[in-house]
């Protein structure tokens, strides 16, 4: 009897699990016309018809929605070279692409229609018909658990393998070569700012950052680590130490020639192992062996280098400055901090998404700038504002591009009404450059970077810059791919169409950003809505003063309960002895 | 065993309700409740608790019995001690804490359906008074589905070119942009949009936008833009036929209730 139920008990068990990695990972169905049909209505209007990539909101669009008919993936779980698994085309589809206008439609789409969409895309393809075996996979086995002395390791390899020349020396994406870059359809492509994951397309974890790394993204510059020569594929970590040593010497000795010369050979060897590899040729067990080998090597190099690329960044976009995260203005009684000061350091950033200014012509449908983070101090009489903004290129001129087109100058504009609402009823200027309604505005421009313009404007078509100028002390700095500006100012002033400021008063406050490497300029911006700052007033000090009087007062009030009672109790009990 | 007093079991349902609103009803069930309402729903139960005690002369006794004995008893003593620490502390932190709390920072009193006009215009034009307008395609629906159609698939066009930004692929206000906008962009998908508006209120919202709000629905933060200034009157009826053709809500018309 018992032997029967464990029997029972265990097909059931397993059946379960079967079912679970079924759904786990999963083939797509049969083509089906069900498939066609979600693609037409969700799918269409981006990729267009015949999945080319060419759909009527395509225009507007960089990164560009996918061309389905070329067979390039960015985002696989597969090696170099391969095709993405039906899971990958699935979990795209479910998460969406963050940092570009592909939403994830696991809430529009049921799992079974996302499945037959799938199915639908390969069509596109014939690269998945001729496929006879799956494809490989990439290996996850030997991961580095994140340590400071691996991404440490990652940060040497970082600049050794050259990703400076793209992603830049801290990783902002500011390389010397991120504003030549296109890819395999020749548009502009910019290399990710690895200070901002949540712009990352193919996921956060370490993991998905390693698989980027062996496998590459496809159609971009970016390559797969796989049997490159760059990671000297094929050379053990002191092999390869030992031949960047030899390389990086002026002149060699004979002896070295030919150390480093045997070394090439290796390296030679290891790549064409791969090349055999790739067409799907059978390799013998040496053969096997060496790739073996190699890509141990050059797993263990992109873990570390992962963990380095995951330490870069927050983990998640920070919470915008809004409501109770709202810029306050920290009080001092001392100088204000001039902008190399460490004082900055101990105030968090409060963060302002931007986004392309797409309302009057020319739009920005594509920024390239994310955000702008606020710090600020003030005291009796001043107030110092610190901006900072991530930008991947320095542009102080207009520069004419045969490839790239005409870039102009950086630069950002920090907008205020002229005077704060009275009261959370009173209208607010039009958020862009202001209405009827006046703002006062601060502009910065990237090539005279100690001084700010000061403008009144009432709308894109009535700018005025104002006859008093120099009120203000400015510092701007471009490093690495970031901007920071320092401004202070007087909290009030005798211009009347300045902003006068009041500590305990909430004032709006908006951005206006140009990355001129991408087209802005004027109208054509990213920006914000309105938010709104506040100078936090010296915390009152009477909150030193009542909460000791509500002590005693209530260590009082329970010793008087105290003996109400008892005097009550006694009078009862005499009333009862009484009786 | 010992019973429990009544006092102890009104402490606990008292806590119990507190917790259940807090927690239970405003986290796994749905969102958060403002403190005040809490506060509110608190000062009922209290009354209902204070009610059932006091409804007999006994029963309020047998209540007030474990305070006098705290109070006085000598058996009590370490009770009453803890007690003369612990409610002191709490009430100085809690005042320490209400005066040192930040400034808070403004309101939003905004009207989420702001009153229309009395007339629906396209720039300076009138078109007709707000109630009687119509949209000019809709009647294909039914006259002549093919035209109907060709609107809709226009209406998604325009979408596209223009709308999807900020309202998103799923027309459920969740587009690339809108996490840089507050207050958040309509979402289409929400059953308290289209089939409470009129298609002329659509109109009226999309061709003025943002600054063509009226006085009393301020402070209108809305980014959105004026679109009678880049959109004709046919490309507005047709992104209009395109939202309720692609979400399944239809909008409200005459004639039905209020």
């Amino acid at each position: 009897m018992f032997r029967k139920v464990f029997v029972l008990w265990s097909i059931l068990i397993g059946f379960t699990i079967f079912i679970s990695i079924q759904s786990y990972t999963q083939d797509a169905p049969e083509v089906s016309a069900k498939g066609k049909e979600v693609y037409e209505h969700s799918c269409a209007h981006c990729h267009g018809i015949e999945g080319r990539g060419d759909g009527s909101a395509a225009e507007n669009l960089l990164p560009k929605p996918r061309d389905f008919t070329r067979g390039l993936y960015k985002i696989r779980s597969t090696e170099s070279g391969e095709l993405p698994t039906d899971q990958d085309l699935f979990d795209i589809i479910t998460d969406g692409m963050p940092g570009s206008s592909m939403p994830g439609w696991e809430s529009q789409l049921k799992a079974d229609e996302r499945w037959e969409v799938v199915s639908y895309i390969k069509t596109f393809y014939d690269g998945f018909k001729e496929r006879e075996t799956p494809p490989r996979e990439i290996s996850l086995e030997g991961k580095i658990a994140y340590s400071a002395e691996s991404a440490q390791i990652g940060k040497t390899l970082y600049t050794d393998l050259g990703c400076i020349e793209c992603h830049g020396n801290v990783g902002r994406g500011d390389g010397t070569s991120a504003p030549t870059l296109t890819d395999a359809w020749n548009d502009r492509t910019w290399p990710a700012n690895l200070a901002e994951n949540w712009n990352f397309r193919g996921g956060t974890d370490t993991e998905d950052i390693f698989k980027r790394f062996i496998g590459g993204i496809a159609g971009s510059p970016m390559p797969a680590f796989e049997g490159d020569s760059f990671l000297h594929f094929g050379l053990s970590s002191e092999e390869s130490k030992r031949l960047s040593e030899m390389e990086n010497k002026d002149e060699m000795t004979p002896e070295e020639e030919e150390e480093s010369g045997k070394l090439y050979e290796k390296m030679d060897e290891a790549v064409l192992v791969a090349l055999d590899r790739a067409e799907g040729t059978e390799l013998t067990p040496e053969a096997q062996k060496i790739y073996d080998d190699a890509m141990k090597v050059v797993a263990e190099k992109s873990w570390h280098l992962a963990n380095y690329v995951k330490s870069l960044s927050p983990e998640k976009r920070p919470e915008t400055a809004i409501g109770n995260n709202s810029l306050r203005s920290q009080y001092t009684v001392e100088e204000l901090p001039i902008i190399e000061d460490e004082a900055w350091n101990t105030l968090e950033d409060s963060y302002y998404p931007l986004v392309g200014q797409v309302v009057i012509e020319p739009r920005q449908f594509n920024p390239t700038i994310d955000s702008v983070r606020v710090k600020s101090f003030y005291n009796d009489t001043e107030v110092a504002f610190l901006f900072t903004w991530h930008d991947r290129t320095h542009n102080i001129e207009v520069e004419e591009n045969e490839d790239t087109g005409t870039s102009y100058e950086d630069g950002i504009a920090i907008q205020f009404p002229v005077k704060p609402p009275k009261g959370p009823t009173d209208e607010k200027p039009y958020f862009l450059w202001g209405g009827k309604k006046p703002v006062y505005v601060w502009q910065w421009k990237a090539s005279e970077q100690d001084k700010i313009t000061e403008l009144t404007v009432k709308g894109v078509n009535n700018v005025t810059v104002q006859e008093n100028q120099g009120d203000l002390n400015v510092k701007g700095e471009y490093k690495d791919g970031e901007y920071r500006l320092w401004v202070k100012r007087a909290l009030t002033t005798d211009d009347k169409k300045d902003l006068q400021l009041e500590p305990g008063v909430f004032v709006p406050i908006a951005f206006s950003a140009w990355d001129g490497a991408n087209g802005d300029k004027d109208i054509k911006r990213v920006m914000s809505s309105w938010y709104s700052f506040v100078l936090e007033p010296v915390p009152s000090s009477r909150r030193f003063i009542y909460p000791p009087i509500v002590a005693l007062l209530s260590v009082g009030f329970l010793i008087g309960l105290r003996g109400f009672v008892q005097r009550r109790n006694s009078a009862s009990d005499e009333a009862e002895t009484e009786q | 065993m010992k019973r429990i007093s009544l006092f102890t079991i009104c402490f606990v349902i008292f806590i119990a309700c507190w917790v259940f609103l807090q927690f239970v009803i405003g986290g796994v069930i749905s969102k958060p409740i403002p403190n005040s309402v809490i506060g509110m729903y608190m000062a009922l139960v209290l009354v209902a608790i204070l009610v059932h005690v006091s409804v007999e002369d006994s029963r309020f006794k047998e209540f007030l019995r474990p305070v006098y004995e705290t109070l006085v008893d000598d058996r009590y003593r370490v009770r009453r001690l803890v007690l003369v620490i612990v409610i002191p502390l709490l009430l100085t932190g809690f005042s320490y804490t209400n005066l040192a709390q930040k400034t808070p920072p403004p309101g939003d009193p905004r009207d989420a359906h702001p009153t229309p006009p009395l007339e629906l215009k396209y720039k300076d034009e009138v078109i007709e008074t707000m109630q009687k307008a119509q949209n000019p395609y809709r009647h294909y629906e039914k006259d002549d589905p093919e035209t109907f159609r060709s609107h809709v698939e226009n209406g998604k066009k325009v979408y596209y070119d223009n709308c999807f930004y900020c309202h998103g692929d799923h027309l459920d206000g969740q587009g690339h942009f809108a996490h840089g906008l507050q207050p958040l962009p309509a979402n289409f998908q929400d059953p308290g949009i289209i089939p409470n508006f009129q298609e002329a209120y659509f109109f009226w919202r999309i061709s003025k936008g943002g600054p063509g709000l009226p006085a009393s629905g301020t402070p209108w933060n809305t980014a959105m833009p004026v679109w009678e200034d880049h959109l004709t009157q046919e490309e507005i009826w047709d992104v209009i036929l395109f939202l309720s053709d692609y979400t399944g809500y239809k909008y409200r018309t005459f004639g039905e209730g209020h």
